[in-house]
């Protein structure tokens, strides 16, 4: 008897649990913090956020070469976001310290600082332009196509790197308490089954 | 108050992964069958509870419940927040699994405090103490917790008094909203069913 009511008493617990999710929270929100980096011609350029969506404002943002060595180091503005000059050709890894034990990290690999920088070399070789008049040669429209590629690309990178940090799915919530109930059946079938051979 | 991988030195991960193996043993040993529901109840709570955001303040902060969990399961709330940290982890990446160890005696430990602090009070006959219990247990428990955070970063961020002060005032909506919480599921339990309550500090919890 004492069981069932146990049970029953520890549901309403849970139940109020989850009503207050759903009432007070339709995007879950919740305790992670991501950071989002891409590089732009010479620039980089990132974005800090907690899961759910909220800004990592005023956030330790620190940049370390492939060795590991500490390059630079800045802080997120109001917008959680943070932009610096690529300080030399190598691996970048952003680390974001948000304090209280928050920390996330993106790589930027040298193909894309490279990619990204090389679209600026090119641009600027090719300044003192020609009219654009009878052939192109294959090399200028490709520069072309890149660059107005990489303007219209622009919106999408942000939209990316807002999805990045989209909070937990109703899947994993459900899957998760049916992970534990699962666990609460092996749990009493074992101690059941000691039970009977003593 | 998940703290992330990579951020604490492997002294600091090892400490809190033997404490919490501490707990969680005791926690198993004193784990009756009847028990079992109870616990898996109760750490799909604190597994969903992590999702409610509390809106409030400049940081990101969301509900733990650990002061609920001490309070009516005492030891077993180890194995029951080990559970529910273990699957926040692999579900929603919040913490890492190498920080499993000090995220859970961080959040256990301050319930099991709890539970021997406010165990007692909540079955006093005036049910104003024991309604003033029931709070100061949600409340205190996020309060530890805070503190443990605090303590573990001690060897990574620097000033202890900071980074505390930091993470109390950031909680301390959720401080209030957890007492709230825990006073109502205490003042629901006295109504329907006190044995439990009764039982708190009874055998084999």
């Amino acid at each position: 008897m004492e069981k069932g009511h146990s049970i029953r008493i520890s549901l309403a617990i849970l139940m109020l649990a989850s009503i207050l999710v759903i009432s007070f929270n339709p995007p879950a929100l919740a305790h992670k913090v991501i950071v989002f980096a891409w590089a732009e011609g010479d620039t980089v350029f990132t974005e800090s956020k907690f899961s759910g969506g909220k800004k990592a404002t005023g956030a330790r943002v620190l940049v370390f070469d492939s060795k590991g060595e500490q390059l630079l180091e800045g802080k997120t503005d109001n917008r959680g976001e943070f932009t610096f000059k690529i300080p030399r050709l190598t691996d970048l890894r952003i680390v974001l310290d948000a304090g209280m034990g928050h920390k996330a990290e993106w790589t930027i690999p040298e193909s894309e600082i490279l990619e990204a920088r090389g679209v600026l070399d090119k641009k600027r070789s090719a300044e003192p332009s020609q009219p654009l008049a009878a052939g192109l040669s294959k090399e200028e429209i490709k520069e072309i196509v890149e660059d107005s590629l990489d303007r219209k690309l622009r919106p999408i990178v942000r939209m990316l790197a807002d999805s990045q940090s989209k909070g937990p799915s109703v899947n994993e919530i459900v899957g998760g308490i049916g992970y534990i109930f699962g666990l609460m059946g092996v749990a009493l079938y074992f101690r059941n089954r000691g039970k009977k051979k003593h | 108050m998940h703290i992330s991988e990579g951020v604490l030195s492997a002294p600091v991960l090892l400490t809190g992964a033997a404490l919490a193996a501490a707990g969680i043993s005791v926690g198993l040993k004193k784990m009756d069958p009847e028990k079992i529901p109870q616990v898996a109840v109760l750490s799909s709570a604190f597994f969903v509870a992590s999702l409610i955001h509390v809106p409030i303040g400049p940081s990101s902060v969301h509900l733990i419940l650990n002061g609920i969990n001490g309070l009516l399961l005492g030891w077993l709330c180890f194995p029951s927040i080990l559970v529910a940290l273990a699957l926040q982890a692999i579900l929603f990446q919040f913490g890492g699994i190498t920080v499993l160890g000090i995220n859970t005696a961080n959040m256990a430990l301050p319930g099991v405090i709890c539970y021997y602090l406010f165990g007692k009070l909540v079955n006093r006959e005036r049910r104003l103490i024991s309604l003033a219990a029931a709070f100061s247990c949600g409340f205190l428990a996020v309060f530890l917790s805070g503190i443990l955070v605090a303590l573990s970063l001690l060897f990574t961020e620097q000033p202890f008094m900071s980074v505390a002060k930091l993470i109390v005032v950031a909680h301390l909506p959720v401080m209030i909203i957890e007492g709230i919480i825990t006073l109502f599921c205490v003042a629901f339990l006295m109504r329907v069913k006190p044995e439990l309550l009764r039982g708190i500090h009874g055998k084999g919890s």
